[in-house]
């Protein structure tokens, strides 16, 4: 797998990115999660830290190359970016107060570190709010916004899948939106 | 405002959708942002369904990286099998070297007293020197060179021979008695060492021919026959014997 990975380019990485290309991001995923697995049992962490840290990680390089803050300079500036960001995040978890007061190690600090952290940035928390909200939004329509805004499928393609018309799935996207906005809205309320 | 962010119309949220992805043509981009510039409350929605699309994908890509998770999950626990099966394999052959120790220490332990003290003191008899001169006792002295090279086997075929004629012939019985005790073949050896010391003629051998029995015995299981053909035998090595088979 590692292999293959090689073989995939920092464009088509970048393109991959963009287009939330499974197959190639899986690739990515994988390939490149040992390193930071080894670098936080090393340092005192555990297993699930490490699939916690690195899954922030992989988000946060999405996100930035999706919204152009990261543009890769070499052919492994992507995998090196990803490992950087792993190690920080890690770092702040290993400098952080909870963690240093805390004297066993549990999933509860790496959350604690974590809405230390969200306290500082009020900006993410309108996004972790929508993403809260969605991931409890109903089955059908969670599917549908899914498959429409993750996926990137047409409106056509999602509409022949459910065998429905084009109209009808496009008005379903839209009430599916509008569900989503009220139930963040309510949750910005409280 | 609330109210104004509850309702955007379909047509207006693909539209700002298309803002957001860059999809407008020129046109249509060019309206939209002389409306963003004159309309803030417009410009807020405009930015909420920024935020939520970034929190569709975010959370969809969230979800599926548990998916992705899974095969390095499963590959982990593919390599925790492969070590546990691997460690199977070891520990059978360890489990199977115990088995084996443990038999041997058994072996050893158990049947080992007597076995012990057999290999202890058993030490073929060296047999009768030969000469040249003593032709006519020809026969017997071939078996005896047969059985000084060690060939036990051709030493007791032509003992055998003689013994025909002489059955009670203490010497004979003696030294096919040893023959197969030197072939490690205690069973055959006690009968003929029996008819050696029950013989009446005394015999120059009969010490040796009672430890011998005795050993034999001793090989055999038999401590109580074995002691007593040990004290019969007035050897050095029959008493250190019945000193140890008493201790």
């Amino acid at each position: 797998m590692g292999k293959t990975l090689y073989l995939l380019s920092q464009s088509q990485l970048i393109r991959a990115i963009k287009t939330n290309d499974t197959s190639v991001l899986k690739q990515f995923y994988v390939a490149n999660y040992p390193k930071v697995e080894t670098l936080i049992l090393k340092n005192s962490g555990t297993i699930e830290h490490a699939k916690d840290v690195y899954q922030e990680a992989f988000i946060l390089v999405w996100t930035n190359v999706k919204n152009g803050k990261f543009v890769p300079q070499n052919e492994t500036a992507l995998q090196g970016y990803l490992y950087q960001i792993a190690k920080n995040k890690w770092t702040d978890v290993l400098r952080s107060k909870s963690f240093k007061n805390s004297k066993s190690l549990d999933s509860i600090t790496l959350r604690v570190v974590r809405d230390e952290e969200e306290d500082n940035e009020p900006k993410n928390t309108k996004l972790e709010m929508t993403m809260e909200a969605f991931k409890n939004l109903g089955q059908p329509c969670k599917q549908l916004l899914t498959t429409f805004y993750f996926e990137k499928k047409s409106l056509r393609d999602i509409a022949s899948e459910l065998n429905i018309e084009e109209s009808t799935a496009r008005n379903k996207k839209y009430r599916c939106m509008e569900k989503l906005r009220t139930m963040v809205l309510a949750s910005k309320n409280t | 405002m609330k109210n104004k962010n509850n309702d955007i119309s379909q047509e207006m949220l693909e539209a700002i959708e298309r803002y957001i992805n860059g999809t407008m043509d020129l046109k249509e981009r060019k309206d939209f942002d002389d409306y963003l510039k004159i309309d803030s409350d417009f410009r807020i929605q405009v930015e909420e369904i920024k935020t939520i699309l970034s929190g569709i994908e975010t959370q969809a890509l969230k979800e599926e990286l548990n998916v992705f998770h899974q095969d390095i999950e499963n590959q982990q626990n593919k390599k925790d099998n492969y070590k546990k099966i691997q460690f199977l394999k070891l520990s059978k052959w360890v489990a199977a070297a115990a088995v084996v120790i443990a038999m041997v220490s058994i072996w050893f332990f158990s049947s080992s007293p007597s076995q012990k003290l057999y290999a202890k003191y058993f030490t073929p008899d060296p047999g009768l020197p030969t000469t040249m001169s003593s032709t006519n006792n020809f026969d017997f002295y071939d078996a005896m060179v047969s059985y000084k090279h060690g060939d036990y086997k051709k030493a007791i075929e032509k003992w055998t021979v003689l013994l025909e004629t002489k059955p009670q012939n203490d010497t004979l019985n003696y030294f096919i008695g040893m023959a197969h005790m030197n072939s490690k073949d205690v069973n055959r050896a006690i009968p003929f060492l029996e008819r050696t010391v029950q013989s009446q003629d005394s015999f120059p051998l009969i010490n040796e021919a009672n430890h011998y029995l005795g050993l034999a015995y001793l090989k055999e299981g038999n401590i109580e026959l074995a002691k007593k053909h040990f004290k019969l035998s007035k050897t050095d090595s029959s008493k250190k014997i019945i000193l140890e088979l008493t201790d």
